[in-house]
């Protein structure tokens, strides 16, 4: 953790982003307020929509969920795994792993936690009966079994490498057998038990969910006896909130509010490099983008130092290629995106660019900036010589559009990168089949199907640098930027936020600043 | 009271017909504005999850067959589950309407309570110091948009000075400046409704005679010009009564107040569509239920409607 005073932010700010993967603290202030607080306020910018964690992938939900629930294993604001309700495991051959689970640990209405449980919960995710939105989060699993209240032995339907980190991410939250078979769905999500740092008290939509601290929690109790997450949609009211102390946290800082939070005494900004990208992808099957070379010119003539330092005050970086920073087989040796409008230039005319408009199509506020960004690349690209526009949509449509796979070519895409591995993020969206398959290269897929059965992490790193290359030839996505997920909190607050959206409150990673 | 069976049957009637279309307009413009699933669903769920939850939720049905169901059920005063809450739609409305109706009430209260008299005020005085000042506030609240005057507010009142809470709902300083921001536009229009229809009524005639008479001013106004001004008066007020309490969409959102607007725009967002349909018809029937009121009251301040 790095503390800055305001005058080495402002002149630090352009280099910033290129500071690494660790989240950053940006204090307004030399001197850190103090606080005999024992309530912990968060205000995001949505409500939640349901507590039950297998039916919803929405951020605002699943900042909840991660901390009323526990996974098997953990991933730490370090990007690591760690491990959970699991403490070790291990693969046996090729598709077997066996799993030890923590003893001792106990629901919020005092039942034990076994591995009844867990089977049932990771049962539960891809069960068609039973509904749920995270079916495909855990669908490689082919069969599971208890032998006795703390093993776990799960079969894999092929070599699947990235197992634990998945059980790490959402589907893989654990939920109680026996109190859910009582109660039944729906007042399961009305009152939900987990084995969490916090349990639920009270929810009052769209005005405030109240959750008290798990006295017995297996990890430490945290630092705060209540927790209260309000919902505050509109950016300004949000951040008057913070400024003036009626909230300890609020999530989704936009970078243009940076200044305001980090130069008040008594706020800072606490970020952590998003772990994923924003990119423009593209339809590859549209003239003139099929052509590489087009796609090539596209990319040297977009200015992301110019982006980065104007449009998002040097909270982010540039991206070398697919994979992000923090990831595995991340390659720190290769340079940045280049900047180079002769060069694009050049390529156009080898590409045979007749001239024909080459469209963004853009949300308003789908990711921060993301029109602003539009209109920068488009004025960037129309310099280089390209017919470029802009076209806004609504988000509904975009929804709609990504799953017609019909956007007229290139659009805002900000794939996470769930299990701090490319498979869960490159190969996840451009894999074939994916939702982002609008291009196809004999070579990346052997590669990309090779690398997701593969158990040998040396192969899957030789296969990843090979399909950058080829990647970086056919930008099926043209990376913009790598930036930086913002919070706002109060000075008394020491917090490392997750740089996976995962919004969590553990004693490794909270407390607040005591006389 | 002859007559006036048919003319309560007649209205009824004619509330019946507005709160069926619009069910049907909004039925039918939110199932043109697409398709619910894609965004319930993680962007990489294939597709047979996608037509799984089509199914479940009974969007693969035909149009005509959907809203055959739709009539059906809320004839029953059953509209449907909500998509995104995933539990009855008229419950999850119900649970947002007492914000609504603190904030609309105490909105509408302080407008009525602040306008009418300075209308009235502003019209005994016309063209004095206080009329000018009172009317050019009035344009204010007017023309000022919503979400500017909430957050200037905030800015001002609660960060500057901080003197009030900004957001959420909570006691009775949570409930000042969005109903102050909510009720600037009622507010303005009362008074300048007010001050003109008590401008007109006391050109008239009447007023002349009365004053001919030597009643004092105070009996001209309280007896002659007030009644006779009150129709207008009265229908702007129900009006905006009306406004007001189907829910305000921007304060609401600016404010993060858990009423029944801002519901509506999030399920607007979320393509859920039992919970629009719901929040529209309740809204509806608010204001049907309103205007009748307004209705009979112009029976009761003017008997010659009442025959008529």
């Amino acid at each position: 953790m790095i503390e800055l005073t305001r005058r080495e932010v402002l002149k630090g700010m352009a280099g910033l982003g290129a500071a690494g993967a660790l989240p950053h603290v940006l204090s307004g202030s030399a001197q850190a307020q103090t606080t005999q607080k024992r309530e912990f306020v968060l205000a995001q910018g949505g409500d939640i929509s349901k507590f039950d964690p297998h039916f919803s992938t929405s951020s605002n939900d699943i900042r909840v969920s991660f901390n009323i629930f526990d996974n098997l294993t953990s991933r730490h604001p370090n990007g690591r795994l760690y491990p959970g309700l699991a403490t070790e495991w291990k693969i046996e051959g090729q598709t077997t792993w066996r799993f030890k689970l923590r003893p001792g640990v106990k629901w919020h209405n005092g039942d034990p936690f076994t591995s009844a449980d867990a089977k049932f919960s990771i049962e539960r995710t891809y069960d068609a009966a039973a509904k749920t939105m995270v079916a495909t989060a855990l669908a490689t699993i082919d069969r599971i079994e208890a032998p006795d209240p703390l093993t776990l032995v799960i079969h894999t339907k092929k070599p699947d490498p990235l197992l634990p980190a998945r059980l790490g991410f959402y589907g893989g939250q654990i939920v109680p057998k026996k109190y859910l078979e009582a109660v039944g769905n729906d007042a399961f999500n009305a009152k939900p038990v987990g084995t969490g740092p916090v349990r639920f008290v009270s929810w009052v939509k769209d005005d405030k969910l109240v959750l008290d601290a798990n006295p017995g929690y297996w990890g430490g109790r945290i630092d705060a006896d209540r927790v209260i997450v309000r919902s505050i949609p509109e950016t300004a009211p949000r951040i008057a909130a913070l400024l003036k102390g009626e909230v300890d946290a609020i999530t989704q800082l936009p970078p243009d509010h940076f200044e305001r939070v980090a130069g008040n005494p008594s706020t800072k900004v606490v970020g952590a490099l998003y772990a994923g990208l924003y990119v423009l992808a593209v339809n590859s099957k549209r003239p003139p983008l099929d052509s590489p070379l087009v796609k090539q010119a596209l990319s040297l003539a977009m200015d992301r130092d110019l982006i980065v330092k104007e449009l998002w005050r040097g909270r982010g970086s540039v991206p070398s290629g697919p994979i992000a920073k923090g990831d595995n087989h991340f390659d720190a040796s290769l340079p940045p995106l280049a900047y180079n409008p002769t060069e694009a230039r050049e390529r156009l005319k080898k590409g045979g660019y007749k001239n024909e408009e080459v469209i963004i199509e853009t949300t308003v506020g789908y990711t921060a900036n993301d029109k602003t960004m539009a209109e920068a690349i488009v004025a960037m690209w129309r310099d280089a010589g390209i017919n470029a526009k802009v076209e806004v949509i609504e988000y509904s449509v975009r929804a709609q559009k990504n799953r017609d796979k019909s956007f007229k070519g290139l659009w805002w895409s900000d794939p996470t990168s769930t299990l701090g591995d490319p498979d869960g993020m490159m190969w996840r969206l451009l894999g074939p089949g994916g939702p982002q398959d609008y291009w196809r290269e004999p070579r990346f897929d052997e590669l990309g199907m090779a690398a997701r059965f593969s158990v040998d992490e040396r192969f899957r790193g030789e296969a990843y640098r090979e399909m950058t290359k080829i990647f970086l030839e056919h930008l099926p996505w043209v990376p913009v930027i790598q930036p930086y997920e913002d919070y706002g909190v109060q000075t008394y607050v020491e917090w490392t936020p997750n740089p996976n959206q995962q919004f969590e409150i553990r004693r490794f990673n909270f407390k607040f600043r005591r006389a | 009271m002859r007559g006036f069976l048919p003319f309560l049957g007649y209205r009824v009637f004619r509330a019946l017909i507005a709160l069926w279309l619009v069910s049907t307009v909004v039925f039918v413009v939110m199932r043109l504005s697409g398709d619910p699933v894609p965004l319930l669903l993680p962007p990489d769920a294939p597709r047979s999850e996608i037509f799984r939850v089509r199914a479940e939720l009974g969007l693969d049905r035909s149009l005509p067959t959907q809203y055959g169901v739709f009539l059906a059920n809320i004839a029953r005063g059953d509209f449907g589950r909500s998509i995104h809450f995933r539990e009855p739609a008229f419950r999850v409305v119900l649970g947002y309407l007492p914000a609504t109706f603190e904030l609309g009430l105490t909105a509408f209260a302080l407008a009525v309570v602040v306008a009418a008299p300075i209308g009235l005020l502003s019209a005994m005085r016309r063209n004095s110091f206080l009329d000018h000042a009172t009317m050019g506030l009035a344009l204010v609240g007017q023309s000022a948009p919503t979400f500017f005057l909430g957050i200037l507010f905030i800015l001002l009142i609660s960060l500057k000075a901080g003197l009030l809470p900004t957001s959420g709902r909570g006691d009775w300083t949570h409930l000042v400046l969005p109903a102050l921001t909510l009720g600037a536009f009622s507010m303005a229009s009362i008074a300048r409704l007010t001050r003109s229809a008590i401008l007109e009524v006391l050109r008239a005639d009447y007023i002349r005679t009365a004053r001919a008479k030597g009643l004092s001013e105070l009996v001209v106004v309280a007896k002659h010009t007030l009644k006779n001004a009150a129709i207008p008066i009265v229908t702007i007020t129900g009006l905006q009564f009306g406004t007001l309490l189907g829910g305000a969409v921007v304060t609401e959102t600016v404010f993060s107040w858990p009423g029944i607007g801002r519901l509506a725009i999030q399920s607007i967002y979320n393509r859920d569509y039992p919970v629009v349909q719901c929040t529209v018809f309740l809204s509806a029937a608010m204001f049907v239920v309103i205007n009748f009121c307004v209705d009979l009251l112009y029976g009761l301040l003017d008997p010659r409607i009442r025959s008529h």
